[in-house]
């Protein structure tokens, strides 16, 4: 899924390059934005506690803490800034330095060739190694080298270089790649597969999370050969950034042995899952209030872009349902300003909303130097969205209904205005009320794709647990069973909000007629 | 004799290449009752909707009080106002209860209060003896019942001629004459009245004078006397036959 919305991100991103180029936001502060998912320990992850020397994360009540946080701060400090955090997406994080929102990507991001396009990146601040994870029963667990595994089952996560990596073990049985590290660990002690290539700081976690498990320690000579742009990470900055000698000056102070006892801190440290006890309840303690945050960000842009899309589809509706004027100037600027509003729905309607955002908010950036609270872009993106499709809801609800309804306000002297407003759309929008509900409903669930301007919405959040407890199952578990409740009662409260525009099914014929109420007449 | 209160002159009306009317002229006096009647497709309800407006004249002139309503100055709103129509098919506003189908008109067009429109609304609901279904929802009424709110709906605008296009025609046989003696009972307030119509007995006992239309073309037309019982054409003398045997 990741290289499939990084995909759309890459058009996207692509589209607001030739927007316009060039006038790069460089602005000199006593601040350092630093840009990282901050969910992917032990390098980075939230936590809702400044407890270990954490850094509140920039538009939120949570921290960011782990080795790239307190690296992060090291780096402020020998530029005499301070660190700021900016949770962002992976895919994100290019053009979040691009376009300025950040000042560094400091997010355990390798220095690959294609990202040094892009990217100008410091020395290494942390080197990985490949290690071997295995039961600490077996007779894997005594290998002291990568020769030592003669017909044991090894696999290694999907598409990453540890995969490839594992031919270099001899004469063992390569295993089909597997998706994430939980689904390795629980195969690893089942015994359907024997070992499973991984990453140092990933070993240690793996080890401190389930004691059944560890991982191997090569030395040099015995060990995996990797290439440097695999496994050591760097900082990666703007492409020309002043500070990088300065950085680089500063990388060089911190030892290995100071790195790994970093790590080592970051590991300790790291959140972990409380085991003891239901699931559901220790989830639900440790990660309820981000969730709820992620459930109340996703209900606001939701119920705000569907409620302003529903008054822009509404104005565009009417607007395009006018009857053709009798003077040719009228005319003319009636069928001009139809073309536009058509052009609107088609742009709108026919691009994915993860790339409308990503122009709106990187592409603004990066071409006008305009720095968009990404809340106010999250809301503009889904309402403008929205109204588009909205806007043909109700041009459908207009036409269907009834041409008799317009000849007898027409007939009674009405203006096309006035018949719109007290006899056609009140019936237009009722007859729009299902396929409203359902665009709010699809609203709650598209909100998810925001998180490639990193608005901590719903989805982001489950992300961002997710990779803290490892335990992807439960926690996406836990938000579809959100997601559900949302859209549920959703579904619900527009039908009682039909049955209220309906009226009562009964009325009384023995009323008397001077209890009448005399109705509003909006 | 008085002026005329709206006088159709050599009005044609095409729809694509198929020609509804040709030449009509004929003219209504106030507090005159007038009845169409012909064939199905001879005319008479495009007639109708060309005298206010809902079709569009292909040529020919329209004059209310010795005035085009053609011409662009002419206002529009104002003249429809003055002219209402009741339908075939009642037309009434499926969001509005009763009450407020009668009420809102007034206050959208004539701008009266909300007091003085449901004061003057519950008045004529009460005379087509609608008044105990004022909450309802049109929906929830009957055929006979609808077309007797869209009777008050159409006269709380006070207007000088009511346009009626077939009222009974969609409805049971039971719900004719309730329909039929509200009608009755507007023609004699002295409100000019121009009904498009099946039934004869109307014409011949309610209407002042009686039009007929064959293919397109007004064919004759007489006091209810002269039509009914020395009718001069062929074509009427074959219609009313056909008509009064089977009635």
């Amino acid at each position: 899924m990741k290289k499939f919305w990084a995909t759309l991100f890459g058009a996207g991103f692509a589209l607001a390059l030739t927007l316009g180029l060039a006038s790069q936001p460089v602005q000199a502060s006593g601040t350092l934005k630093v840009g990282m998912e901050a969910g992917y320990a032990p390098f980075n992850w939230t936590q809702t506690t400044s407890a270990n020397g954490a850094v509140k994360i920039q538009g939120s009540s949570d921290y960011a803490n782990g080795y790239d946080v307190q690296m992060a701060k090291k780096i402020a400090k020998a530029l005499g800034k301070k660190v700021v955090v900016v949770k962002t997406s992976w895919d994100g994080l290019p053009p979040a330095l691009q376009s300025g929102k950040i000042d560094a990507i400091i997010a355990g991001m390798s220095p690959t060739p294609d990202r040094r396009k892009t990217v100008d990146f410091t020395s290494t601040y942390y080197a990985s190694k490949l290690t071997v994870v295995v039961r600490r029963d077996s007779k894997y667990a005594k290998a002291t080298s990568i020769k030592d595994f003669k017909g044991a089952k090894i696999t290694a996560q999907l598409s990453t270089f540890h995969y490839e990596a594992i031919s270099q073990l001899k004469g063992v049985i390569k295993e089909e790649a597997m998706n994430n590290f939980p689904a390795m660990r629980v195969a690893l002690e089942s015994g359907a597969i024997d070992g499973y290539v991984s990453e140092v700081p990933e070993g240690i976690t793996a080890q401190n999370a389930n004691p059944n498990l560890t991982y191997l320690k090569f030395s040099k000579a015995n060990g995996f050969k990797t290439s440097p742009e695999d496994v050591d990470l760097a900082i990666g900055l703007r492409k020309g950034d002043p500070d990088k000698a300065k950085i680089n000056a500063a990388l060089a102070k911190i030892s290995t042995a100071e790195r790994n006892k970093m790590m080592n801190t970051a590991v300790a440290v790291q959140p972990a899952t409380e085991s003891e006890g239901n699931w559901l309840i220790s989830l639900l303690k440790q990660y309820g209030p981000m969730l709820l945050r992620g459930t109340g960000m996703t209900l606001l842009i939701s119920l705000i872009g569907t409620i302003v899309g529903f008054i822009i589809g509404l104005l565009v509706g009417v607007i395009r349902t006018m009857p053709k004027p009798s003077t040719r100037g009228k005319r003319g600027l009636q069928w001009f300003v139809n073309w536009l509003l058509s052009v609107y729905i088609e742009v709108f309607r026919g691009t994915p909303m993860i790339v409308q955002a990503a122009v709106l908010y990187y592409g603004v950036a990066l071409a006008f130097g305009i720095n968009m609270n990404k809340t106010l872009a999250a809301l503009l993106i889904v309402s403008i969205n929205t109204g588009a499709y909205i806007s043909e809801i109700i041009r459908g609800g207009i036409i269907s209904v009834d041409e008799g309804q317009f000849e007898a306000a027409h007939a009674l002297g009405f203006t096309h205005l006035q018949t719109m407003l007290k006899v056609v759309l009140p019936q237009a929008v009722r007859n729009s009320l299902p396929a409203v509900t359902n665009e709010f409903i699809v609203n709650i669930k598209d909100t998810s794709v925001l998180s490639v301007i990193s608005v901590s919405e719903l989805f982001f959040a489950a992300e961002t647990v997710a990779g803290q407890n490892f335990q992807f199952f439960h926690t996406y578990l836990v938000v579809s069973a959100i997601y559900l409740i949302l859209t549920f009662s959703i579904s619900r409260l527009f039908r009682l909000i039909e049955k209220h525009v309906d009226g009562p099914k009964n009325y009384n014929v023995m009323t008397n007629q001077m209890q009448v109420e005399t109705p509003t007449i909006k | 004799m008085t002026e005329a209160i709206i006088e159709v002159q050599n009005l044609k009306k095409v729809f694509g290449d198929h020609e509804v009317l040709s030449d009509i002229n004929f003219a209504v006096n106030p507090g005159e009752v007038v009845s169409i009647i012909g064939r199905s497709g001879s005319g008479k309800s495009t007639l109708l909707r060309n005298i206010n407006l809902l079709e569009q004249p292909t040529a020919g002139d329209i004059l209310f009080h010795g005035a085009s309503i053609l011409e662009s100055s002419f206002d529009l709103a104002q003249y429809r106002a003055h002219v209402g129509m009741v339908f075939q098919s009642f037309n009434l506003f499926n969001n509005l209860t009763v009450l407020q189908n009668v009420m809102t008109p007034q206050q959208t067009v004539l701008h009266r209060d909300a007091a003085e429109a449901k004061a003057h609304a519950l008045e004529l609901l009460a005379q087509v003896g609608m008044d105990p279904y004022v909450n309802a929802k049109p929906a929830q009424l009957s055929g006979g019942q609808k077309q007797r709110v869209a009777i008050a709906r159409a006269v709380a605008m006070d207007p000088e001629v009511l346009l009626f296009d077939e009222p009974t025609s969609a409805l049971d046989p039971e719900m004719v004459d309730d329909v039929l003696n509200a009608m009755k009972q507007l023609a004699t307030t002295g409100l000019t009245m121009i009904v498009v119509t099946h039934e004869m007995a109307f014409a011949r006992d309610v209407s002042d004078r009686v039009v007929f239309m064959d293919q397109g073309v007004i064919a004759e037309i007489g006091t209810p006397e002269q039509i009914f019982d020395h009718p001069a054409e062929a074509r009427t003398q074959e219609f009313l036959k056909r008509y009064l045997n089977r009635a």
